[in-house]
């Protein structure tokens, strides 16, 4: 019936460790597993988007006003005291950034726990996954290598999305509350620049981070306690 | 008849869990040794610490006390890249609960442990499909786990298992989620793979109808041995539904 099997240890000892996977194969993986996800990652990227977004508004939205403050223009004055914008005294300045302030502590710690809690679930939801590929012979570096490429992806999606999006919106509150005319060219730069690559680097750190701690937690577990995880 | 050799040997294995503060004794100094090419079931009721022998035996996990022995290497002094090797190459797994990644269709869910074996993509697709074929899903090769039934998700774990050509195929509870005939079709299909590949198996069960494949059953009870019969030993007459036996 069976022959005799060569020896599992036979041989060289040397040859029987597994290699790391290549960063590559990794990529591939990433992409393909976000590709048949889409559906479910469709949220995580609107929940990032969201909250990345209203960061955005506040942000961008106070730095433009600042800027047309500045403008000596009859016209910009005109429509800015129209909108009751004008500040006349300091009080008025202090009383607008203490608003400001609070606005900005507001959204930011709501994109953190945005995205943080969405991170956070996604990756527990696949701790059986992370037992699965431990038992087919994954090392603990590619789990970790494979989510973090992974939440990369979506930080860097999802808070671009979202910065844009924000970014748009602020234009057309700038616009109707005041006048599309005002939004001259260096209004608008001035706006993106304090609000969009911030939130995009924010957003895709705060989403990496968010996502490395379960991730690590998951790979270092024993395959059968990861599959035994109920979420 | 090839030279028998022991491929799995354990020696006084003990396994203590801590819940909480309590302490649980799941493996009470189990000593046992497998030959190559052996279809070995562990039969025992919930509880009995089949599945903690089991995951001992898989390296995945390790005993309190005690030594496991696979191919005469002991597991617990393997590190990280070894025990990752050994669960890669030489051991297939197969889960009650099929635990097939429901992302990837059944070509790719195949082709993992050969992804992880540094196989390169056409080598790993080209071998995958013919281990589909080989169990029967030759016309399922792209559909995804959601798309087939139990029995066809067991056949593609099945086939995953063997895509490293182990020497060992490692099944918990393999037909526990499986209705009776998709079951025995099943045991059969672990039957022919060991008859061609030449493979040992190892399968946790508390499924009667699997006793019939076995050379040899080893039961549990409260984390010990209390009998192992061989095939001749076991009154395996036992009627099939549809009496095709």
């Amino acid at each position: 019936m069976s022959q005799v099997q060569e020896s599992i240890f036979g041989g060289d000892r040397s040859e029987k460790r597994l290699e790391k996977v290549p960063l590559r194969k990794a990529w591939d993986m990433c992409v393909q597993n976000l590709r048949n996800r889409r559906g479910r990652y469709m949220l995580v990227f609107i929940s990032i988007a969201v909250v990345v977004s209203f960061f955005v508004i506040t942000l961008t939205y106070q730095r433009m006003l600042t800027e047309l403050r500045k403008n000596e223009d009859v016209h910009t004055r005109a429509v800015m005291q129209r909108a009751g914008l004008v500040l006349t005294d300091e009080d008025a300045a202090i009383k607008q950034r203490d608003r400001m302030i609070w606005l900005l502590i507001l959204s930011g710690s709501l994109a953190f726990v945005g995205v943080t809690n969405t991170m956070y679930m996604s990756v527990t939801e696949r701790y059986r996954e992370i037992g699965t590929l431990k038992c087919l012979g994954a090392l603990d570096g590619f789990v970790v290598q494979l989510f973090i490429i992974e939440s990369v992806l979506i930080g860097l999606v999802g808070s671009t999305i979202g910065a844009l999006l924000g970014f748009i919106l602020t234009l057309l509150q700038v616009g109707m509350t005041l006048e599309f005319g005002l939004l001259g060219w260096r209004v608008v730069l001035v706006g993106f620049g304090a609000g969009v690559p911030a939130a995009i680097l924010g957003g895709t750190v705060l989403t990496v981070l968010a996502s490395i701690y379960p991730t690590v937690a998951a790979a270092r577990m024993k395959p059968v306690d990861a599959m035994r995880v109920e979420v | 008849m090839a030279v028998t050799r022991e491929i799995v040997r354990t020696h006084d294995v003990v396994k203590t869990y801590y819940m909480g503060t309590e302490e649980v004794h799941a493996l009470q100094g189990v000593t046992t040794s497998i030959s190559a090419g052996e279809y070995v079931s562990i039969m025992g009721p919930s509880g009995s610490g089949k599945s903690t022998f089991f995951n001992m035996v898989g390296g995945l996990d390790k005993p309190t006390s005690g030594e496991v022995y696979i191919d005469e290497v002991d597991v617990s002094q393997l590190d990280v890249y070894e025990l990752a090797w050994l669960r890669c190459r030489k051991i297939g797994y197969i889960f009650q609960t099929f635990n097939l990644i429901p992302v990837m269709n059944a070509i790719e869910n195949v082709s993992l442990p050969m992804v992880f074996a540094g196989k390169s993509s056409d080598e790993c697709r080209d071998k995958a499909a013919e281990l589909l074929k080989k169990v029967g899903l030759g016309d399922r090769l792209t559909h995804r786990p959601i798309e087939m039934s139990g029995g066809q998700q067991q056949r593609v774990a099945i086939a995953r298992s063997l895509a490293n050509d182990p020497a060992i195929i490692l099944a918990d509870e393999p037909t526990g989620n499986l209705d009776l005939k998709t079951g025995q079709e099943i045991i059969a299909l672990l039957t022919q793979m060991k008859e061609e590949q030449g493979v040992t198996i190892i399968t946790a069960t508390h499924d009667h109808k699997m006793l019939a494949a076995s050379d040899r059953v080893v039961w549990f009870t409260d984390g010990k041995v209390v009998r192992v019969q061989n095939r001749e030993e076991l009154n395996i007459q036992v009627g099939t539904i549809d009496g095709e036996d």
